[in-house]
């Protein structure tokens, strides 16, 4: 009886490293052409060789190079891999920042994504503004907003700070603030970049309970990169490891 | 909790290219209120004037034109009151020059929030537009004040059927705003050089439209030139829709019509594409 949530295939993500676009604007314009007709893309990077990631003729960086996987519903994935290996690069598409070079993701359900610490906060407005800003950004209504303000002010432990502009807040209310908004709003997936190595031990433990909870009771798809931290680990039902933008195995 | 767990989504690198997901935004209806709501509120923060610059600036600039191109030069206004004939082209000429400034930097502007957060990028113009309307009315009461006060001064103002006109024009006039800067914002994300030409362009395009001078008084054979600029018939015709004089033609009206329209249609169709991927390259 499970679900599939999100089902990638074969994506791939090429970075260009010296070049804006095509290098010329005539060619900027027969791409663009070829789009419009719906033909393919003239100047489309070279195919990704599997020893290197960086073509040094082409400055075309391989990011991810042909990555496929499925994720039911309700399960906890752990995403791991080295520094660069293309973590941050897959959780950027699968949260719509960019788009991948080919392949393609389809899936079901909201997604809220908190990709690095702040999640887009203005300094300037109060801790309840930028709930508000905030939440209408991941797409909520002001009532569901409303509804949830206090559990969330609860759960970051900064209700006596409501009111002061997150400019004068510490980095690990930052980051309560970011993951308790993330999490008490209503989504289908959700996806969480490094940011629960930032907070206190205390904190990941309680993050950790809440994330188990969401996916247990409320049938939240959750992926997360999980590094090297056993405590994230045993909550994750399957790991996706990532080396050199190419799958290992599971 | 909502009711939309079958609601399915496909990312893939080529999608339509006219697809511009118009009533994705309508889910966002919060996010625009609160970002127009912050854009007012927080503009004026730390000034002691407050909003009130929102009435000096439009009335410094018309003082100055009107002893500059009125007293010095006497360029002549279509016989309307000089300082209301400036402040009716100063506001709306603001309303599209800033609109088009603001809208045409939204991807440098917001780099850091785009790289955090999805949401459809098009919600950053629409509420910069928004906000600027809001602006906007506030110095079209300060229009109102002055032809209250000024009525004996040979403008008399009648209740006319023209004034109609106006939410016409208001309309025609953020579209052109939004339309040619979210076109820019697209290029400039691309090609910075841009952003250095349009700063002085924008300056420059005051001249080709009729904010100092009416059209009337451009030489017969050159009036095509100010008229192809799509500004020339927005201004000529918030004039007329006040004081019923000044040019006013249906055709003025209808070509920038047009022109808006092809102009919003090509904005969309290049912010569009360059909302997919300007993270990589900005």
């Amino acid at each position: 009886m499970t679900k599939i949530a999100i089902k990638a295939e074969k994506i791939s993500k090429a970075y260009f490293t010296d070049k804006i676009g095509t290098g010329t604007v005539t060619r900027d314009f027969e791409r663009w052409l070829a789009g419009i007709r719906g033909k393919a893309d003239p100047y489309l990077p070279a195919e990704p060789n599997s020893e290197n990631n960086f073509n040094a003729s082409q400055k075309v960086f391989w990011a991810l190079k042909d990555i496929s996987f499925e994720i039911n519903q309700a399960e906890v994935v752990g995403l791991v891999g080295h520094n660069g290996a293309g973590k941050s690069t897959l959780l950027k598409i699968l949260s719509r920042i960019t788009t991948p070079t080919s392949g393609k993701i389809t899936g079901t359900g909201h997604i809220i994504s908190l990709l690095e610490t702040g999640s887009g906060f203005h300094p300037e407005l109060t801790g309840r503004e930028n709930i508000h800003l905030n939440g209408a950004m991941l797409g909520m209504r002001k009532s569901e907003i409303k509804r949830e303000i206090d559990a969330i002010l609860f759960f970051a432990e900064v209700e006596k700070y409501i009111d002061v502009p997150v400019k004068r807040y510490s980095s690990g209310m930052y980051t309560r603030l970011a993951f308790s908004i993330a999490s008490h709003l209503y989504s289908d997936v959700l996806i969480i970049d490094e940011v629960l190595a930032v907070g206190d031990h205390a904190f990941q433990l309680k993050c950790i309970k809440k994330l188990k909870s969401l996916s247990r009771d409320e049938g939240k798809t959750i992926i997360l990169v999980s590094h090297n931290s056993e405590n994230i680990k045993s909550l994750c039902h399957k790991e996706i490891k990532l080396t050199n933008g190419q799958l290992s195995c599971q | 909790m909502k009711n939309n767990n079958s609601q399915s989504w496909t990312i893939q690198s080529t999608r339509s290219v006219t697809d511009f997901k118009l009533k994705q935004i309508l889910n966002y209806r919060y996010l625009i209120y609160c970002l127009v709501h912050r854009d007012i509120t927080a503009l004026y923060k730390q000034t002691i004037l407050g909003p009130l610059w929102l009435l000096i600036q439009p009335l410094l600039t018309t003082g100055v034109f009107t002893l500059i191109f009125g007293t010095l030069s006497k360029i002549p206004a279509d016989g309307i009151f000089r300082p209301l004939f400036y402040l009716s082209g100063i506001i709306t000429w603001n309303y599209f020059a800033e609109c088009l400034n603001r809208t045409s930097t939204v991807f440098k502007d917001n780099r850091v929030l785009f790289e955090k957060v999805y949401f459809p990028r098009l919600i950053i113009p629409i509420s910069i537009a928004l906000s600027l309307l809001f602006r906007f009315s506030i110095q079209l009461l300060l229009l109102c004040t002055g032809i209250f006060i000024f009525h004996e001064h040979g403008t008399d103002f009648q209740y006319r059927w023209t004034i109609a006109l106006l939410p016409l024009i208001t309309l025609l006039m953020a579209f052109q705003g939004l339309g040619i800067g979210i076109l820019m914002a697209a290029l400039t994300a691309k090609y910075r050089d841009l952003t250095f030409l349009l700063a002085f362009s924008i300056q420059l395009l005051m001249y080709a439209t009729p904010v100092i001078y009416p059209l009337s008084a451009v030489p017969v054979n050159l009036r095509w030139l100010i008229l192809a600029n799509p500004m020339t018939a927005i201004v000529e015709t918030f004039r007329f829709s006040f004081f019923g004089s000044g040019s006013f033609s249906w055709i003025n009206l209808l070509g920038s019509a047009a022109t808006t329209i092809a102009l919003l249609f090509a904005g969309l169709l290049a912010f569009h594409k360059a909302e997919k991927n300007f993270i990589d390259t900005l």
